[in-house]
């Protein structure tokens, strides 16, 4: 049976030792820290715990050892395992006698979570919207977890499709430094603007708005709450060594939320539109109904470049009244267009 | 620095594998490959390493079988069957990572917004379980609610309820009709909705977005044609225009979902896309959304389409 040769292989004669390979000590360190109260010594980890202790025997030093260790516990703690360390009583800050375990109620989903057949098909359908986007594996491996508690459990919602694009490279940088509550730095290039500028953040929050993301974040140079559209951030997220307080992430989603709807409310255009075409017919779902005008339709928007985008590719549909701003950005559009379509000969 | 990535995500497999195996009892490796997202050799060599992962033995340097994870090899050589005979710990499920909880909340919020699939309470509850769940607090990721409209509203029902909906549809450039359709299945992609269903007036499987839509009511006529096959969204008919555009390289992330299905050529930094429209008219849309970024260069009339839309629409500013 291949179980007895591999064993035989690794615990027998060293002429023919096997490398353990790294996915199996993490498995090995994981059990051996789960099945003691009391918790291991490092000593014990090294000598005892398949992985470890074959590295030792092939001559690793103990500072090869050392830094095996931490960079295990490191990956465990990603994987979401809370490795609790037990110092000395007298001296907390004297770890080299530490013992270190992982407590069974730290790691399981709590006894008292089960979830119901129709919560078990909303997390179904939750964990598909992501596609082919980082988070999709995510999604699934979350419900992997959630589906191993629930037995044959396994309803569907049918006829419901829902995905959430999510293009943008900046979104999984932007969410591991969010969990990290590290500040930040990215090069932001505004519509308009011929450079990016370099930006320093506490990101708190990733939004969803209209189809488009956004974090949310408190600006070192403004010292005050911003939105940033993450199609504008043009190259790498970089953490800073700068760590803040886990409290400014309180309530920070629907601050962000608050905010994009505040802008909204504030921020309308007055368009003429024309009866019965494309821009009447999904214009005219976002109306403004109270304070109507007397002529043309009143929309809400929340970023004049996103807005003129649009605005601009209803062509003769739409005409913008008010804002002056957002007008000269649609006319801006609109010639570049015709710009770079008009022939010499074709033109009529 | 923690280890290479691969590594970290192989551990986290066999930490799920157990509990998953613990719950099922017995599962089939094709199951278990599906459910896991790997091929089925992977997942046979998943299950036969958990036989020398387990705790460290007392001696310090035997393990004995119960020391190890123990599966009944037997149904594994013989029926391509996975059942655990010694389990060392890990029966139930770990708990999720910050990041697993946040996919899934985001998702659960989009799915918040469609109307009829579970009630405020029912939300609310898993919640709450998934934060309770989680081993550390979760990003906030936020889907803003999507609008529920009238025509939002009605689809589902009509959906839910297996009868036909009509509505008056106006797709662009084209004069509007009235539909009868068995709805099949909604699709909500970011901040659009489309039906799919089998259209009584053409006969056959549509796509309809339901921006375009008006006029909506719910008939009494059950579903008929619920089981014919759909198409895939957005997917082009083989008669549909090919359209060729033209921009800088580095604005492909302007030009949109339909690069996806295109041919694209890049040469010196300028890249060149022929794909498959419905409408080759409708790309002047595309462009004059993006003032002077996409170039149509093919076919003529759409060329000239794009020049006349951008004109007509500045002729209303004097």
């Amino acid at each position: 049976m291949p179980a007895d040769s591999d064993a035989l292989k690794r615990s027998g004669g060293d002429a023919q030792r096997v490398r353990i390979p790294p996915e199996e000590r993490l498995v090995n360190l994981t059990v051996a820290l789960m099945s003691t109260q009391i918790g291991l010594t490092k000593d014990t980890v090294f000598t005892a715990v398949s992985g470890y202790r074959e590295a030792g025997e092939d001559g690793a030093g103990r500072d090869a050892l050392e830094k095996m260790f931490e960079r295990d516990k490191q990956s465990l703690r990603e994987l979401g395992l809370r490795i609790q360390t037990i110092g000395d009583y007298a001296d907390p800050d004297d770890l080299r006698e530490a013992r270190y375990r992982i407590p069974q109620e730290e790691y399981e989903l709590p006894a008292d979570i089960v979830f119901t057949a129709a919560e078990i098909a909303l997390l179904n359908l939750a964990g598909n919207v992501w596609q082919h986007s980082s988070l999709s594996a995510e999604a699934r491996s979350g419900l992997r977890k959630i589906r191993a508690l629930g037995g044959d459990v396994d309803e569907q919602i049918i006829g419901i499709s829902p995905r959430i694009n999510l293009h943008d490279a900046a979104f999984v940088p932007l969410q591991r430094a969010i969990e990290q509550c590290k500040a930040i730095t990215f090069p932001y290039l505004k519509p308009g603007e011929t450079a990016p500028v370099e930006r320093r953040i506490r990101p708190l929050a990733l939004i969803e708005y209209e189809g488009r993301w956004h974090v949310y974040g408190e600006d070192a140079t403004a010292r005050a709450p911003r939105t940033f559209l993450l199609s504008r951030i043009v190259g790498p997220v970089r953490m800073t060594r700068e760590k803040f307080d886990a409290s400014l992430r309180d309530g920070a989603g629907e601050r962000a939320l608050a905010g994009l709807e505040e802008l909204a409310a504030r921020q309308r255009a007055l368009l003429e539109v024309h009866p019965g075409s494309e821009a009447a017919l999904r214009l005219s779902r976002r109306v403004v109904v109270e304070d109507a005008p007397d002529q043309g339709i009143r929309v809400p928007f929340v970023d004049v470049h996103i807005f003129a985008d649009e605005l601009a590719s209803y062509g003769p549909e739409v005409r913008v009244v008010d804002p002056p701003r957002l007008r000269d950005e649609v006319i801006r559009r609109l010639r570049a267009t015709l710009a770079l379509h008009s022939d010499d000969e074709g033109m009529s | 620095m923690a280890l290479p990535v691969m590594a970290t995500e192989r551990a986290a497999l066999i930490l799920q594998l157990v509990p998953y195996i613990v719950g099922k009892g017995e599962v089939t490796l094709e199951q278990a490959a599906r459910d896991f997202d790997v091929s089925v050799e992977d997942m046979r060599a998943m299950v036969e390493k958990l036989t020398v992962l387990g705790q460290p033995g007392d001696s310090g340097y035997w393990q004995m079988d119960d020391d190890l994870f123990q599966i009944d090899w037997d149904l594994l050589d013989e029926r391509d069957v996975i059942a655990l005979t010694n389990t060392v710990a890990l029966e139930r499920a770990p708990k999720l990572s910050a990041r697993e909880a946040a996919a899934l909340l985001a998702g659960l919020q989009l799915a918040r917004s469609v109307p009829g699939i579970g009630d405020t309470a029912l939300f609310d509850g898993l919640l709450r379980k998934l934060a309770r769940g989680a081993a550390d607090t979760p990003a906030d990721v936020i889907v803003a609610p999507e609008r529920v409209d009238e025509v939002r509203a009605t689809v589902s029902e009509a959906l839910r309820r297996g009868v036909a909906v009509s509505f008056a549809y106006h797709a662009p450039d084209a004069a509007p009709t009235r539909r009868t359709v068995d709805p099949v299945k909604v699709h909500i992609e970011g901040n659009d909705w489309y039906l799919q269903g089998w259209c009584h007036l053409r006969e056959a499987m549509r796509t309809f977005h339901l921006e375009r839509v008006s006029e909506v009511a719910l008939t009494d006529i059950p579903i008929a044609h619920g089981a014919e096959p759909l198409p895939r969204l957005f997917e082009p008919g083989e008669y549909d225009p090919i359209v060729q555009l033209r921009f800088a390289a580095d604005a492909q992330g302007l030009v949109g979902d339909i690069l996806a299905r295109a041919d694209a050529v890049t040469v010196d930094g300028v890249t060149t896309a022929t794909v498959r429209v419905a409408d080759a008219q409708s790309v002047k849309r595309l462009v004059a959304r993006r003032g002077g970024v996409i170039e149509v260069i093919a076919p003529p009339a759409a060329r000239r389409a794009a020049a006349q839309w951008a004109q007509a629409g500045l002729e209303q500013y004097p």
